[in-house]
């Protein structure tokens, strides 16, 4: 469960990312989190994951406040940030290694769960090279594998399915699928509407920094009293805010 | 149409970082302004009074122009070394060479532009040393305007030749060592076979220059009429001439000095663009492939590499590992450690055989007299301390995490876990240093085996405190907004405020030690400075504990 009470994030005293946001997702549900570029979702997201610090608001991870209680509430948490250029001096299987030690997995769960995530995204071939060396999407599935290997019950996603192949894209959504529907949070980001539609329990989406609409695909079609498409009305929804 | 290297130039230099000041917080602006204007005027002003006090002597027997041709030499031998590393970095590891290659340029632009950058850089550096001689002789000598004139040409000019050389054993050695599947290990070695031949040139320049028989130089000398600077041009042919067209400045010789000097300057550097045209291409495509082994036979090796740690022992191995594998990293802060006892034992090497000799009994026996063991102790705490400063691993450790800082944001780990682990990571590398240096005592100089090992048992503290200062000066600073590794260490003044906070309990140490005769004995003298060190650095873990962490909360990146 992610709650977000009133948080606003302001960049260098003027730019206002994200504005008095409200957003609560229980557990058991996939939350797409839509809007057009610079609208503020990775703000957000970092703001949940920990990495920045809300100017006002507060935020908690399975109740526990990301500022106060600051570690148990990222014991909870994986991360799959925007950009996967990150150790890429280490071996892949040195970053889940590394990654596994600092959510302090046993030996015996991190050797089962990198051995299987090895073989379902096909990587096994290569954890032993350095990630450098690694494709964009290669890298992408490394980084899902570091959250992944500490198995936590929130995942927080920033444009997760970005440089994935068709299997491994299809691999990511069926996890998703498994992990809320085994009572865990999953929020994402994502500019693939398709997906959205398809994949989430409930969407929100922001423009510049404010909640626009936030619910499921009905309250959405309901809202705007037609049976149309998510695009349609993610298009007429940003648009009107010119 | 614009000049394209001009243009190139201007860009790279715009995007450089400058003093690296730029988005560092009021506090540390206003301090590294401080440091600047303090301790670049005491450099300067030290620089002047020495030269003057040279010029007085040397006047007597009409050689004054060796101060400048020697200014010069020194000057140039500086940029050269710098250079060295300088030019590696920003010719072939820098990251924006992968966004000029598919530019319509020329290679012998970018060489050109990149070439030019250094200049620009190297000028800062110069002019600290050089400005004070130049403007100290022309005081003294009441030299006129057109001394100033030259002088202006010749300080402009003055990094190109050393640079030009720098950049074609660089080239050299680039093009024709890439293997691009081993490419961190080649910048590795490449760097520091650049770095030997760099000093191993200078010493054997110096040594040719010092073979001159006592009679030859005697006669020199009794030439008058500045006759040394004659001398001096076996280090840089450079120098000679610009020491002339500065000394001779009101008369025709020194215009053809000045002619020469500038002549030689550019047809170096042109001589430097043909063979960058030729031969820049072949060493830098492929820089950024790194060897992959795609291993299917031996499988993943879970018993042995998935395995669970603790999470500072698992943290300060990431830190190690990262610096070791990251050229620029391993050339700063690794192999630096190393590298002292090697420059200490070098110019040893190439001194004549009797003087040699003499110089080690001397010093072995003085090693050895009882009233020295005080003495060792406090310079070893000295020299740790200093090496331990000079050191760039902690005093850039939150600087190197760049961009990247968020990951360490949203680990569970807690912020004072982490920094313990920085700080552990800049201690062992630190502790290299002391222990070449040790060993350098014990082996080179016949030290007590047990003064040896009472110094490895103390002298740790030293590293720790240096460790500790270099963190909480780079939490205050640092440098996050880069592109390209090397601006992160080389280009990083925390680096420079470190090796300062190290030289200080270094300096006052020894006038401690000097300033009071009673303590002589050693046991009271470890114990004093153990003490004394080990209070510091409880109070600094305390600093870093408490103030270090919030400042490493409110890092945004
Ligand atoms: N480090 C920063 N400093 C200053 N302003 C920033 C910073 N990062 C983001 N912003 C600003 O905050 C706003 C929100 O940016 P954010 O990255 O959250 O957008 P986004 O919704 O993730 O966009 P995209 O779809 O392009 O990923 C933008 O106006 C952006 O310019
Ligand atoms: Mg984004």
């Amino acid at each position: 469960m992610i709650e977000l009470t009133n948080v606003s994030k302001i960049y260098g005293n003027t730019v206002k990312a994200v504005d008095n946001l409200n957003l609560v997702i229980p557990d058991g549900e996939i939350f797409g989190f839509l809007g057009p570029n610079g609208a503020g979702k990775t703000t957000t997201i970092k703001l949940i994951a920990g990495i920045l610090n809300a100017n006002s608001g507060t935020i908690r991870i399975n109740g526990l406040d990301i500022e106060k209680d600051a570690l148990s509430a990222k014991m909870q948490l994986g991360y799959v940030p925007d950009t996967p250029n990150v150790f890429l001096r280490l071996k892949g299987i040195e970053y889940l290694n590394f990654m596994a030690d600092m959510y302090e997995v046993s030996t015996e769960d991190r050797r089962e769960r990198i051995e299987s995530l090895a073989k379902r995204f096909s990587m096994d071939d290569v954890l032993n090279d350095r990630i450098q060396s690694y494709s964009h999407g290669m890298r992408q599935k490394i980084i899902i594998m570091g959250v992944l290997v500490h198995n936590p019950p929130v995942w927080i996603l920033d444009e997760p399915m970005t440089g994935l192949d068709p299997r491994s894209s299809f691999l990511l959504k069926e996890m998703m699928r498994e992990h809320a529907d085994s009572g865990n949070t999953v929020f994402f980001s994502t500019h693939v509407l398709d997906v959205a539609e398809k994949l989430c329990d409930r969407v929100a989406i922001i423009n510049k920094g404010q909640l626009l609409f936030c619910g499921s695909m009905e309250e959405m079609q309901d809202h705007f009293k037609k049976n149309t498409s998510l695009e349609n009305m993610f298009l007429e929804l940003t648009e009107s805010e010119e | 149409m614009r000049n394209k290297t001009v243009l190139l130039t201007r860009t790279l230099i715009k995007n450089g970082e400058g003093l690296g000041i730029r988005g560092s917080s009021t506090f540390a602006k206003v301090m590294i302004i401080l440091v600047f204007a303090i301790m670049v005027p005491m450099l300067m002003f030290g620089v002047s009074s020495l030269v003057a006090a040279l010029l007085k002597i040397l006047k007597q027997i009409g050689q004054e122009g060796v101060v400048l041709s020697w200014g010069i030499a020194v000057n140039s031998a500086i940029v050269f070394v710098f250079g060295i590393f300088y030019i590696i970095s920003t010719f072939y590891f820098s990251s924006d060479i992968e966004n000029l290659l598919p530019l319509p340029l020329k290679p012998r632009q970018i060489i050109g532009a990149k070439f030019l950058v250094v200049t620009f850089y190297e000028y800062l550096t110069t002019a600290v040393f050089f400005l004070p001689v130049w403007i100290t002789y022309g005081v003294v000598m009441r030299s006129g305007f057109l001394y100033y004139l030259y002088g202006l040409i010749v300080y402009l000019l003055m990094p190109v030749t050393p640079l030009a050389i720098a950049s074609v054993i660089i080239m050299i050695i680039m093009r024709f060592t890439n293997l691009s599947r081993y490419k961190d290990t080649i910048k590795v070695v490449g760097g520091t076979i650049g770095i030997f031949i760099g000093v191993g040139i200078n010493l054997v320049i110096q040594n040719i220059a010092g073979m001159m028989s006592q009679d030859e130089l005697m006669e020199l000398l009794q030439k008058g009429n500045n006759s040394l600077v004659v001398l001096t041009s076996g280090i840089f042919p450079t120098a000679r001439w610009g020491a002339e067209a500065m000394i001779y400045s009101g008369k025709l010789p020194g215009l053809l000095s000045l002619l020469i000097y500038a002549g030689f300057s550019l047809l170096i550097y042109a001589a430097l663009l043909w063979l960058g045209q030729m031969i820049y291409l072949g060493g830098v495509v492929g820089l950024s492939e790194t060897g992959s082994k795609r291993n299917h036979r031996k499988g993943l090796e879970l018993e042995k590499k998935a395995v669970r740690g603790s999470v500072i022992r698992t943290y300060t191995l990431t830190e190690l590992r990262l610096l070791f594998r990251t050229p620029i990293y391993f050339l700063n802060c690794v192999l630096i450690n190393f590298l002292w006892p090697v420059f200490l034992v070098l110019p040893m090497l190439f001194q004549p055989e009797q003087a040699k000799t003499e110089m080690m009994q001397q010093l072995s026996i003085a090693l050895a007299s009882p009233e020295a063991a005080g003495w060792i102790i406090v310079i070893s705490f000295a020299a740790a301390s200093f090496l331990g400063g000079s050191n760039g691993t902690t005093s850039t450790s939150i600087s190197r995490e760049g961009q990247e800082l968020y990951v360490k944001k949203y680990l569970p780990v807690s912020y004072r876990q982490q920094l313990t682990a920085k700080v552990l990571s800049g201690f062992v590398l630190g502790l290299a240093a002391v222990i070449m240096m040790v060993l350098f005592a014990v082996l080179g100089l016949k030290l007590s085996p047990w003064l040896g090992l009472l110094i490895l048992a103390t002298a740790w503290l030293p590293v720790l405190l240096t460790s500790l200062t270099g963190i909480i000066i780079d939490l205050y600073n640092p440098k996050l907004d880069w592109d390209n590794e090397q601006k992160a260490v080389k280009q990083n003044m925390n680096v420079l405020y470190n090796m300062a906070a190290g030289a200080i309990p270094a300096v006052l140490t020894i006038a401690a030690k000097a300033a009071l005769p009673g303590l002589s004995s050693l046991i009271a003298t470890t114990i004093l400075l153990t003490a004394v060190y080990g209070l510091l650095c409880l109070f600094l873990f305390k600093l870093l504990f408490t103030l270090g962490v919030k400042r490493f909360c409110r890092l945004e990146g």
